[in-house]
């Protein structure tokens, strides 16, 4: 409890923190009751196409087949965080155990994984995702899939230099000493001891993988059978001259979302690692 | 002779990195459904066995993988990268016609981004909170944290569609066959919006970690020294600060470049910008094979490069760097 | 009581006014900008027949003849033509003085090459229609004669451009056709010729100064600009940077728009050759669309003039069955399928298929067209339809390789589907539904539709040259399978052609924009 109130503490010092976790728990509560509120599909055609903002039926307008605007944003906040979320958690897993692994072992293990983390660190991450998703067909599990593989070598190489660091501790060979099975000694002595710096990461992650899957929908490799904010400014993009609420107002959305996970990663950061944070890596 | 080692080192990893590349690549692209010769056929307007056969043969998809395999690594290297059947051409003349504008584009924004982040970054620096340096931050906050299509799309909106200052589209005002100065003019009022687009993202990233870099630096012990000497400010920001936060910036740039090209697909889809990124989007959804093992090996290619020439060119500035790492 | 006579005059003043304006001599010189888009792969006709080859090609390439809007011939290379009452010899007179590019006269020899040895082998859609000739004969410089194993009344359908180009025989014979280097510098008889192509820019054509129809063409140049983007090309069209723009260059939704502008006039002219039809197939292999009164339903459940209006914002027209109203032996009296979602219930209530708790009766996958915004539109809507009356669509999104695998290899449920007729039934329409055609091969009957009394009436019409009998056999065709619903023909697609008012005669017969543009002519700007 005490702990608890020290870091909350700590993560409200930051005031942007704080900003971004209001807007984050919004944008959070549409994705899990908006649908409740807009419980028509939002692919369903209820107005007429091209129809201005503002209007008391529709307070962003339709888009070019008659949908409602409102409608695609609430629904798509579902999707948007669902992906970001998930292919986080995947791209965590991959990059955790791989980065343990390197990091405990050391020596020629490090050497290969850290030599196949580069090689994929070296591949120009958004063309990757482009060609990942667009030969195994879009979908949410290729999507995902594509995110998180180019997004696991920076999560590896982080928990390398952790576990570079704690495998030194006193703790730790004692346990070595002990004759403490590695797998033991890595997930309970060394891991929660890496914990905060991959929250941290983590949450920054889940906001380049919102704006990753955004784009992809842009170019019209997202799920075709899911309505998310990329799509909906991918589909509005040439109709741009006539209509500009169809995409500006699913970027605003896009832009908050955003702009609130990195700000509580910011506020994480100061209130997990006391010590400077590490700007940029 | 330490330096050279270093030096060939790296080169040495970024060649085995390209032949990685270009295997993965293989392997990934002919693992997908689908068969070319389908989709020439029905662009012919029929599609028979017969024909199907013929086209097949022609382009060596009648041959197995690990042939297909041997053949196109063999012929990268000596710079052939394949035909494509679709344009009916050389996969190499295609990139090398679009890899200009590319290159300008990406170039652009690079010096765009590092030159005016940079700069931001060290003015909110030295105005730590003052409203310039809060506007400057949140600038940064914001840049990044935006999709970075949607920005162009807001930017054509405003500059092309309200206030009608800036082309949207293209490269070159159609039908005008300009010359010389005038084409130069044409081309970069062109330029401003993909670039200035592309640039953002990345402006905001340099803001942010130069004014950071700064910050730190100021507290540094060789800084409070100098300020001891009696040193005018001024000068202490210029050489000692300005010099020591800006280096790692730099490098983190050089390193990031690749990213820009990945940037340049969505930045190129805004405003039909006729490079790279467009033809790897085109050879995408048209699945069209050899000319995107070409992208995919070009940009790449060009990563490497870039992070070798980043490399080298930092160990020539900074001794301190640790060849050899 | 001045009224009528004010009137009159006034009709007077205008008709004099628009004849003069007829009247006015067609001038030389100009240059012309016009949209291409995608870029052609290339320029000959006779190894690549996409619409964008076609268009530019068609320029270079002629053939023996053209349509016009009622799908008549009308002269090309051949100035005359006749048929011999078996239907089973077709005789074409050639027009004399005509020249390659590369200044070698052009004469029979060149048609029988064409036809025997080039087209055979390098035109997938010409080769059955060329094989069905027995035999090719010049019967002197500009005679040719072409004797068929059996009648075929369409043949005198399949000479327009891109179905048959006529390639000059000094230049291939004996050579390997597809990678001749010719096919960079195309060399044909038409009215320009290639000057320069920057790739991923512009294809600048120039007047071809031999052109056999002295004094035409009228235009000095013609430049196609590559504007890969819907929004530079609606600029384009706007600004005056751009004269002409056909097919999808367009997208719908700005058509109003552009319609109101003063300096452009628009046609939906000159696709009545090509013919073009969209459709929602079904995979008949699999229940539930194995059952006609499944097809009937989901038919009901579209309500295809939200469609035509606002998908394709009125570029369009309502399709009654599996030929399209421009092609011959169109008949309109055919069961109508009205949108009636009520309908649509009651006809899978009585197959059985009741909704669940879920409100689904039924769930079934949807290939979405992989050519564009406007399909994928469609794709939305036709999931929302049908969920409406219980049928749970699942789009499945594709590149166009992956799309045609599936469709050709009968991997898919339902898609939809755009094709051409070509200007007759038995070019353009029978392969999508005789048994014969099921094949594993794109634009077959894929879907595996066969009834034994289809077969036989498509065969017999094929042959038949008694045009009574022919348009008999087609109405019974149509109505066959208006009732059995093999796919549901959603749209007779209408494109617009927008025209700046500089230019005329650009639109003068059913092949439209594919056509020689040898009449093309500029008015000089006040």
């Amino acid at each position: 409890m005490h702990g608890a109130r020290d870091f909350w503490k700590r993560f409200s010092r930051n005031k942007g923190a704080v900003v971004g976790l209001a807007i984050l728990v919004l944008v959070l509560a549409t994705a899990i009751f908006g649908p409740l509120l807009f419980p028509t599909s939002p692919w369903e055609m209820t107005g007429a196409p091209f129809q201005r903002p503002f209007d008391p039926e529709f307070p962003l307008g339709t888009d070019t087949l008659g949908r409602d605007v409102l409608s695609g944003i609430v629904h798509g906040a579902r999707v948007s965080l669902l992906i970001g979320f998930v292919a986080t958690l995947v791209a965590v897993i991959v990059g955790v155990i791989l980065g343990a692994l390197a990091g405990y072992y050391g020596g020629i293990i490090d050497d290969l994984l850290m030599r196949f983390t580069e090689f994929f660190q070296t591949i120009p991450s958004f063309v990757f995702a482009v060609v990942l998703v667009a030969i195994f067909t879009p979908s949410i599990a290729s999507i995902v899939a594509a995110i998180a593989i180019v997004s696991w070598p920076a999560v590896a190489r982080l928990v390398r230099g952790e576990f570079l660091t704690l495998r030194t501790r006193e703790f730790v060979q004692a346990s070595v000493v002990l004759g403490q099975p590695a797998r033991h000694i890595i997930f309970v002595e060394i891991l929660p001891n890496a914990v905060s710096p991959i929250i941290v990461a983590g949450s920054l992650m889940v906001a380049t993988a919102i704006l990753t899957e955004s784009s992809l929908s842009f170019l019209g490799l997202g799920d075709p059978n899911l309505m998310s904010w990329g799509f909906m400014i991918g589909a509005a993009r040439t109709v741009i001259r006539t209509a500009w609420w169809m995409s500006f107002f699913p970027g605003l959305a896009i832009l908050l979302t955003v702009l609130a996970l990195n700000l509580v990663g910011e506020g994480l950061n100061d209130a997990l690692n006391p010590r400077l944070s590490r700007e940029g890596r | 002779m330490q330096r050279l080692q270093f030096i060939a080192q790296r080169v040495l990893k970024g060649v085995v990195v390209l032949l990685g590349i270009i295997v993965l690549n293989f392997v990934l692209v002919r693992l997908a459904p689908g068969d070319p010769a389908t989709v020439m056929a029905g662009e012919a307007g029929a599609a028979d066995e017969l024909f199907l056969q013929q086209l097949r043969k022609e382009f060596g998809l009648d041959k197995p993988l690990h042939e297909q395999l041997v053949v196109y690594v063999k012929n990268v290297v000596t710079l052939d990268l394949g035909f494509s059947y679709r344009q009916q051409r050389p996969v190499s003349d295609l990139l090398m016609e679009r890899a200009p504008a590319t290159l300008l584009l990406t170039g652009a924004a690079f010096v765009l981004s590092l030159v005016v982040g940079v700069a931001l970054g060290v003015f909110a620096s030295m105005l730590v909170g003052r409203w310039s340096d809060s506007l400057i931050t949140v600038f940064a906050l914001f840049f990044y944290a935006t999709p970075i299509f949607w920005v162009g799309l807001m930017g054509v909106l405003l500059f092309s569609v309200t206030l009608g200052w800036l082309p949207s589209f293209g490269m070159y005002t159609v039908g005008a066959n300009l010359k010389g100065a005038a084409l130069a003019f044409d081309v970069s009022r062109h330029l401003v919006l993909p670039a200035l687009t592309l640039a953002l993202f990345h402006m905001a990233v340099y803001a942010r970690m130069t004014r950071a870099s700064m910050l730190e630096m100021k507290d540094q012990d060789f800084v409070r020294t100098a300020r001891a000497k009696g040193l005018p400010e001024s000068r202490i920001v210029r050489v000692h600060i300005l010099r020591n936060a800006v280096l790692p910036v730099i490098t983190i740039a050089g390193v990031k470049a690749g990213y820009l090209i990945g940037g340049s697909i969505v930045v190129e889809t805004v405003f039909a910008w006729p490079g790279i990124g467009r033809l790897a989007f085109e050879a995408v959804l048209q699945r069209d094979y050899n000319v995107l093992l070409g992208v995919f090996f070009l940009t790449s290619f060009m990563v490497i490069a870039f992070n070798l020439i980043t490399d080298v060119v930092y160990s020539l500035i900074d001794p301190r760097i640790e060849l050899g790492a | 009581m001045l009224r009528p006579i004010v009137r009159a005059a006034l009709v007077a003043f205008v008709v004099l006014l628009a004849s003069g304006a007829s009247a006015q001599a067609p001038q030389r010189g100009g240059t012309m900008n016009i949209i291409i888009s995608p870029e052609p792969p290339t320029l000959m006709l006779g190894i690549n027949q996409t619409t964008p080859a076609a268009i530019v090609g068609g320029k270079i390439y002629e053939s023996l003849l053209r349509y016009d809007f009622d799908l008549k011939p009308m002269p090309g290379l051949a100035k005359s033509w006749e048929i011999s009452p078996d239907g089973k010899t077709y005789t074409f007179k050639l027009q004399e003085n005509v020249k390659w590019h590369d200044g070698v006269p052009f004469t029979a020899d060149d048609v029988v090459f064409t036809a025997k040895k080039y087209l055979v082998e390098t035109h997938p859609r010409s080769r059955p229609i060329m094989q069905r000739a027995e035999d090719v004969i010049a019967a002197d410089p500009h005679t040719v004669v072409f004797k068929l194993k059996e009648p075929f009344a369409p043949f005198i359908m399949a000479w327009e451009p891109s179905t048959a180009p006529i390639v000059p025989k000094h230049i291939y014979d004996g050579t390997d056709y597809r990678a001749h280097p010719a096919n960079q510098k195309p060399i044909g008889t038409g009215p320009f010729k290639l000057a320069e192509w920057v790739r991923g820019s512009h294809i600048h054509l120039v007047r071809f100064d031999d052109y056999w129809q002295k004094g035409k063409p009228y235009l000095d140049a013609i430049y196609y600009r590559v504007l890969p983007d819907a929004s530079a090309r609606v600029v384009a069209m706007e600004t005056g940077q751009a004269h002409l723009s056909a097919f999808a260059d367009i997208e719908t939704f700005e058509v109003p728009r552009l319609k109101a502008l003063p300096h452009l006039d628009l046609t939906t002219k000159g696709y009545e050759y090509l013919a073009q039809m969209v459709w929602l197939d079904f995979n008949l292999r699999t229940p539930p669309m194995n059952d006609r009164r499944f097809r009937q339903a989901v038919y009901h459940a579209m309500d295809r003039n939200f469609i035509k209006d606002r998908i394709w914002f009125g570029l369009g027209k309502l399709a009654t069955g599996p030929i399209h109203s421009s092609i011959p032996h169109y008949d309109q009296n055919v069961p109508k399928y009205s949108y009636d979602p009520k309908k649509a219930e009651a006809l899978l209530d009585e197959m059985g298929l009741k909704r669940g708790p879920d409100g689904v009766r039924a769930k079934v996958t949807l290939d979405a067209l992989p050519y564009g915004d406007v399909y994928k539109r469609l794709a939305e809507y036709t999931k929302q339809a049908l969920g409406r009356v219980g049928v749970d669509v699942t789009i499945r999104t594709a590149d166009v390789a992956t799309w045609g695998d599936r469709v050709k290899n009968w991997d898919y449920e339902m898609t939809h589907q755009v094709l051409s007729q070509l200007g007759h039934p038995a070019l353009g329409v029978s392969r999508l539904y005789v048994s014969s055609n099921i094949r594993k091969v794109l634009f077959s009957n894929v879907n595996g539709y066969s009834n034994p009394r289809v077969d036989e009436l498509f065969d017999q019409a094929a042959v038949e040259v008694d045009d009574a009998k022919r348009q008999a056999m087609y109405s019974e065709i149509q109505k066959i399978l208006v009732e059995d619903v093999p796919v549901a023909w959603i749209l007779e697609l209408d494109f617009p052609t927008f025209i700046n008012k500089q230019f005329r005669n650009v639109v003068t017969s059913s092949i439209g924009v594919r056509d020689t543009f040898a009449d093309v002519y500029m008015v000089p700007q006040k």
